[in-house]
C-alpha cells in the first residue's frame, strides 16, 4: 500500500480541491434558484395591485437587492463561481479607441492649415499601418522640414524630447480613458463589468445583463465633467442629516410603503450605537432594533463618534439604499436646494469585518470650477517629506478664479469632483495665487497618481471611438447554455460506451477517470476566475473527445506487450512507459497551439483556448497518474484487467 | 474487439496515387478559393447583423423581400438555428443619410402614437443618434421606457431627477426591426443579437489570424525538430500545411451546398482551425514514435518495409484516437448550435483528414526524401 500512498494523496487533494473550488457555483445556482421563486411570487402578487408595469420592475429591483443584501454569503459566493461570458449570460460589450489624432489636434498649440492637412494625412497613414500616429505625424512634419517645437512643447525642446512627451500623452489618454469608464460604470450599478485594456489604444468593456445599450453608450462615451465643489461644514452637514433622519423615521414607520419593510431585512452591526452619541435621544435604554427604527438614517451613514467632520461612513450594502432614500419626495424636501449629498469614487475596506466602505459628503450644487482650467497635473513625492503630492497647474483665467476661492475659504474643503464621484476633498490651507496648487494626503503614490489621471480628465478629454459593439439577448445565452450542457453530456456518453465497448474493463475506468478530468476542467476553471463562454464549453467537449485518446495509446501498448507474453504487472508497467512519450508529444503540440490562440484571440476564443488548455493538462494528470495507479493497484493484486 | 489486429498492407507501396489524390483535392480547392473565394464573417469583415427569434417559423425569402429596398446595400438575409431564427446583415456601419429622415420619421410617429398631440423638440442629431426634449420628466420617463418596449433602444441624457431629454439610437439594427415589425404583422420577435464591428478591426483580425496559423506551424516545426530528426518534422510540418489547406478548399468548395450549414470564416473557425494544427500533428507522432522504435530494434530493416510495418502497428490507435475525438465533433455539431456548426465542421474534416495525412502525406514524404538523399536515415 504505501508505494501507492504519496500518489493517492495527490489524488485525493487535487479532487478535494476542484470540489471546494466548484462549491460556490453551486451554492451560487441553489441561491439563483430561490431568489428566482420569491420575485416570481412577488411578481404574482404585485399584478394583482394596480401599480404600473415599469413601477412592478422598480420594486423587483429594490427587493432583489436586498435579498442579496440580507445574507452576505450571497455575494461572497456569487463573486467566487464559475463565470458565464457575455455570449451565455447575455449582455453587452462595446471596444471603444482613444482617437489619438483628435487628442494630438487638442495638444497643438495653434494648429494651422498645415498641421490640420498633415494630421490627417498621418492618420490615414497609421490607420493602415502599425506605425503609431506620432511617429507618422513627426516623420512627415520633418519631411516639409518643420519642427515639431512649431506645434508642442516649446521652442527649446528637441522633436525626440517632444515625440517621447506625445507618446506619453497619448498614453495617459487610455488610463485616463480607463479611469472615466470605470468611474462612470460603477455608478451606472451592473453587476461584474469588465473593463480591460487591449494593446496601446484600446479598452474593452463588457456588460453583463445590460439591456439599454444606448444609455450604456451614452455612459462610455460621454466627456468627463470635473469639478471643484465646496464641502459643506460639518455643523451644517449634521443639521440636514438629523432632518432627514427624524423625517425617514417618521416616513418608514407609516407602514404604506414597501421600503419600510426593506429596510429592516438587512441586519446590522453593533456599531449604530457609538453615532447615537450625540444625538438627543436617551439612546441608552434602546435595543438596536429600536434604534434602527427610530434612527434609519444614522444607522446607514455612520458618522465620527467624535464629531470631527461629517463625512458619513457608508457600507456598501447600504449605498443604495440611502440613493434611494435622498430620493423620496419627502426626504428631497428637507434638504436645501444649493446643495447635495456624493460619495467617495474609491471604497476602502473596514479591518472589522472585512466590508467596504464609502464616504459621503454633503457638497454645494454648484461648482466654484469646472477641470477645463486645469493644464496640467503631475504626481510626484514632496522633496522635502518625500510623501507623495500631486501638482495641479492651471491657467491665467483658472488662477484667478483659483486665488478667490481659495482665499474666500481658507480652512475649508474643496471636493475634486469626476462625474459626480468624489475623488479627494483637501481643506485650503492658504489662498492660492498664480494657479500652481499642491495637493496633499494621499496615502501613496498609486493614489497620487489616481489623482492625478482624474485632473487631466477635465484638461484633456480622452476622446474615444467605439469601433465594435456586441450585444447578445438572454434568450440566445440560454439556448447556447443548454445546447453546450447536452453537446457535453451526449459527448461523454458517446465516448464512454464505445471506450467500454472496445476496450471493456479498461474502457470502464477510463471513462470513470474522463469524470474527474472535466471535474479538474471546471475547478481549475473557477479557480483561474476564467470565464466560461460558448466556445469555452466547446473546448471542454472537445477535451472529452481528445481526453481518451491517451488511455487508447496505452491499452494499445498493453495489448501488444500481453501479446508478447508477457504478465499483466509488467504489461501495465511498459505499456505505461512506452506510450508516455508519444502522449507528451502529441498533447504538447496541442497545448502550444493553445498559448498562441490565447494570445490571438479575445473574449470567446480566449475562454476556448483556456479550457483547452486546462483540458490537456488535467488529461495528462488523469492519465499518467490516476489510471497508471487504478491499473498498478488492480496488477498487483493480481486481479484480471480486460482490455477488450 | 480489435480492429486492424495483424494488418499487412504495403501502404508506402501506394503513396504514388496518394500523392495524387491529394493534389487533385488540394488544387481543386485552392482554385475554389481563388475563383468562388471564402466568405468571412461579421468579425472579419465588418458591418452589422442583427439576429432576431420570430415565434412562429418565417419565410426567409419574404423576409429577404421586404429588406431588398431599404436602401441599406446589399442585405444578407438568412435562417440562423432553427425555422424561427433569422439573421440580417450588412456591410454597413451607419444608417445612410437618405434614410436617417425615415428613422427618424418612424421614432416621431411612434412617440405620438403612445402620447397623442405631444409637443416635443429634436435638440441634436448624431450619425447614430437622435436626442428629444419633452415638456416633463414624467413624460419623458414613460417615453423611454415604452419606446423600449417596442424596441428602440433609448435612454435618459442625463441621471438627473429632473431629466427631461430622451436619447434615441438611430441604427441599421433599428430600421430593420422597424420595417420588419411593419410588413409582418401576425408574428412578432425578439432580438437575440446585435453586432456592429467596424472594418479596421476585421483587417487586423485577418492578419492575426494568419500570422497565428504560420506561428503554430513554426513552433510544430521547432519542437518536433527537437524531438525527431528534422526531416521527420518537415514532412510532420507539410503534413498540416497539407490538412490546413485542404480543409479551408473544402470550405470554399461547400460553402452554400450544405443546406443548414453555413460555411463563414469567423472567429470560432479560427481558432478550430489552430486547435486543428496541434490535434492532427497527433497521429503523425504516433507513427513517428513508432518508427523511431522499430529503427532502434530492426537496425537493418529496409526504411519502406519499416515504415510499412509502423504505419500497420499503430494504425489501431491512429484510426481510434481519431474517432473518439469525431464522435464529440460530431455531438457538437449537430447539438452545439448555430455559432459552433462552422467551428464542428471545420474540426470534423480536419480530423480525418489529418489521420489521412499522417499515413500517407508525412510518412510518405520522410520515405521519399531518403530516396532522394540516397542517405540512411537515423534518429
Amino acid at each position: 500500500m504505501k508505494e501507492y500512498r504519496f500518489r493517492l494523496i495527490i489524488i485525493i487533494a487535487a479532487v478535494a480541491m476542484s470540489i471546494y473550488l466548484l462549491y460556490p457555483t453551486y451554492v451560487d445556482y441553489q441561491n439563483n434558484k430561490k431568489i428566482e421563486s420569491v420575485l416570481q411570487s412577488k411578481r404574482e402578487e404585485f399584478k394583482q395591485s394596480k401599480l404600473s408595469k415599469s413601477e412592478i420592475e422598480e420594486l423587483l429591483v429594490i427587493i432583489e437587492d436586498s435579498l442579496k443584501q440580507a445574507d452576505p454569503s450571497i455575494i461572497e459566493n456569487r463573486l467566487k463561481r464559475l463565470k458565464l461570458g457575455l455570449d451565455l449570460q447575455g449582455g453587452m460589450r462595446v471596444v471603444l479607441e482613444v482617437n489619438t489624432a483628435k487628442l494630438l489636434e487638442k495638444l497643438a498649440n495653434n494648429p494651422d492649415k498645415v498641421f490640420n492637412t498633415v494630421l490627417e494625412e498621418s492618420f490615414r497613414e497609421s490607420e493602415s499601418t502599425d506605425e503609431s500616429i506620432v511617429d507618422v505625424l513627426a516623420r512627415k512634419l520633418q519631411e516639409r522640414g518643420i519642427r515639431l517645437s512649431r506645434y508642442f512643447g516649446n521652442i527649446r525642446q528637441e522633436d525626440s524630447e517632444i515625440i517621447s512627451k506625445l507618446k506619453n500623452d497619448a498614453d495617459d489618454a487610455v488610463s485616463r480613458a480607463i479611469e472615466i469608464i470605470r468611474n462612470r460604470v460603477d455608478q451606472y450599478g451592473v453587476s461584474e463589468p469588465s473593463i480591460q485594456r487591449q494593446g496601446a489604444r484600446r479598452v474593452i468593456v463588457e456588460l453583463p445583463g445590460v439591456a439599454k445599450e444606448e444609455e450604456a453608450k451614452q455612459l462610455l462615451q460621454g466627456t468627463a465633467l470635473l469639478e471643484f465643489r465646496l464641502v459643506k461644514e460639518p455643523e451644517f452637514t449634521y443639521q440636514i442629516m438629523d432632518r432627514i433622519d427624524k423625517k425617514l423615521a417618521a416616513v418608514l414607520s407609516g407602514n404604506d410603503s414597501l421600503l419600510a419593510n426593506l429596510n429592516t431585512e438587512n441586519p446590522d452591526t453593533a456599531k449604530t450605537k457609538d453615532n447615537s452619541a450625540d444625538s438627543d435621544t436617551t439612546n441608552k435604554q434602546l435595543t438596536e432594533e429600536e434604534f434602527r427604527k427610530q434612527h434609519p438614517f444614522f444607522t446607514a451613514a455612520l458618522l465620527d463618534p467624535q464629531g470631527r467632520s461629517a463625512d458619513a461612513f457608508v457600507r456598501e450594502d447600504d449605498r443604495n439604499k440611502i440613493i434611494r432614500w435622498l430620493s423620496l419626495p419627502e426626504i428631497q424636501k428637507e434638504i436645501p436646494d444649493n446643495v447635495e449629498f456624493v460619495f467617495s469614487a474609491k471604497s476602502f475596506t473596514t479591518t472589522e469585518d472585512g466590508k467596504k466602505v464609502y464616504m459621503m459628503y454633503l457638497v454645494n450644487k454648484q461648482p466654484e470650477l469646472t477641470g477645463g482650467v486645469i493644464t496640467d497635473a503631475v504626481a510626484t513625492l514632496d522633496p522635502n517629506t518625500s510623501s507623495p503630492i500631486v501638482n495641479m497647474e492651471m491657467n491665467s483665467e483658472g488662477a484667478v478664479e483659483w486665488a478667490r476661492i481659495t482665499g474666500a475659504n481658507i480652512n475649508k474643503r474643496i471636493a475634486i469632483i469626476l462625474d459626480g464621484k468624489v475623488f479627494s476633498a483637501p481643506v485650503v490651507r492658504n489662498k492660492i495665487t498664480g494657479g500652481r496648487s499642491q495637493i496633499e494626503g494621499m496615502e501613496n503614490l498609486d493614489e497620487a497618481k489616481l489623482l492625478e489621471i482624474v485632473l487631466k480628465a477635465g484638461a484633456l478629454p480622452a476622446p474615444v471611438d467605439i469601433i465594435e459593439e456586441r450585444i447578445v439577448g438572454p434568450s440566445l445565452g440560454q439556448d447556447s447554455v443548454s445546447s453546450g450542457l447536452n453537446s457535453a453530456l451526449l459527448g461523454y456518453l458517446a465516448v464512454a460506451l464505445f471506450m467500454i465497448f472496445y476496450y471493456r474493463k479498461s474502457g470502464t475506468i477510463a471513462s470513470l477517470v474522463l469524470v474527474i478530468t472535466i471535474l479538474f476542467v471546471l475547478g481549475v476553471l473557477a479557480g483561474f476566475k476564467a470565464t466560461l463562454t460558448l466556445p469555452g464549453i466547446a473546448g471542454i467537449v472537445l477535451t472529452i473527445g481528445m481526453a481518451v485518446d491517451a488511455n487508447v495509446l496505452i491499452f494499445e501498448r498493453m495489448r501488444e506487450e500481453i501479446a508478447t507474453g508477457k504478465t499483466m504487472k509488467a504489461s501495465v508497467e511498459s505499456g505505461f512507459n512506452k506510450a508516455m512519450s508519444a502522449i507528451i508529444d502529441s498533447n504538447i503540440t496541442t497545448f502550444f497551439t493553445g498559448i498562441i490562440l490565447y494570445q490571438f484571440g479575445t473574449g470567446p476564443v480566449q475562454g476556448f483556448a483556456l479550457t483547452l488548455m486546462i483540458g490537456i493538462a488535467s488529461t495528462l494528470f488523469s492519465a499518467l497518474v490516476i489510471s497508471r495507479l487504478i491499473f498498478d493497484y488492480l496488477a498487483s493484486k493480481g486481479a484480471k484487467i480486460s482490455i477488450g | 474487439m480489435r480492429i486492424f489486429s495483424n494488418l499487412n498492407v504495403n501502404w508506402m507501396g501506394k503513396r504514388k496515387t496518394f500523392y495524387i489524390i491529394s493534389l487533385a483535392i488540394f488544387i481543386l480547392g485552392m482554385l475554389s478559393v481563388i475563383f468562388r473565394g471564402l466568405v468571412f464573417g461579421i468579425d472579419f469583415k465588418g458591418g452589422s447583423e442583427i439576429v432576431l427569434q420570430f415565434e412562429k417559423p418565417v419565410e426567409i425569402g419574404a423576409i429577404r423581400n421586404y429588406l431588398a429596398n431599404v436602401e441599406l446595400g446589399a442585405v444578407e438575409v438568412r435562417t440562423f438555428g432553427g425555422e424561427t431564427g433569422v439573421l440580417v446583415r450588412t456591410e454597413l456601419q451607419e444608417i445612410p443619410k437618405t434614410v436617417y429622415p425615415k428613422v427618424v420619421e418612424r421614432i416621431k410617429e411612434n412617440i405620438l402614437s403612445i402620447i397623442p398631440g405631444l409637443e416635443f423638440q429634436i435638440i441634436d442629431s448624431t450619425i447614430n443618434s437622435v436626442t428629444f426634449n419633452f415638456p416633463s420628466s414624467d413624460t419623458t420617463n414613460i417615453l423611454i421606457n415604452e419606446l423600449f418596449a417596442r424596441g428602440f433602444q433609448t435612454g435618459r441624457v442625463s441621471a438627473e431627477l429632473d431629466n427631461t431629454q430622451m436619447l434615441v439610437r438611430v441604427g441599421i439594427a433599428d430600421w430593420i426591426k422597424e420595417v420588419l415589425r411593419e410588413k409582418i404583422l401576425n408574428n412578432t420577435f425578439e432580438v437575440l443579437k446585435e453586432d456592429r464591428v467596424g472594418p479596421k478591426i476585421g483587417d487586423e483580425l485577418k492578419r492575426d489570424a494568419i500570422v497565428a496559423v504560420l506561428l503554430s506551424l513554426v513552433v510544430i516545426l521547432i519542437y518536433l525538430g527537437f524531438r525527431f530528426k528534422f526531416v521527420f518534422a518537415s514532412g510532420a510540418v507539410v503534413a498540416l500545411f497539407h490538412d490546413v489547406l485542404i480543409t479551408v478548399g473544402l470550405y470554399s468548395i461547400l460553402y452554400g451546398v450544405i443546406p443548414g450549414l453555413n460555411l463563414e470564416i469567423d472567429l470560432p473557425v479560427v481558432a478550430a482551425f489552430l486547435t486543428l494544427v496541434g490535434y492532427s500533428i497527433n497521429d503523425t507522432v504516433i507513427v513517428f514514435d513508432r518508427i523511431r522504435e522499430n529503427m532502434k530494434i530492426h537496425k537493418t530493416m529496409d526504411l519502406e518495409i519499416l515504415i510499412n510495418k509502423s504505419i500497420n502497428q499503430t494504425m489501431s490507435r491512429t484510426v481510434i484516437t481519431g474517432f473518439t475525438t469525431l464522435l464529440v465533433v460530431i455531438v457538437l455539431l449537430f447539438l452545439g448550435g448555430d455559432v459552433l456548426r462552422a467551428f464542428s465542421f471545420t474540426l470534423f474534416f480536419g480530423i480525418i483528414v489529418g489521420t489521412y495525412s499522417s499515413i500517407f502525406v508525412a510518412s510518405a514524404l520522410v520515405l521519399d526524401y531518403s530516396f532522394k538523399s540516397k542517405k540512411k536515415i537515423q534518429f
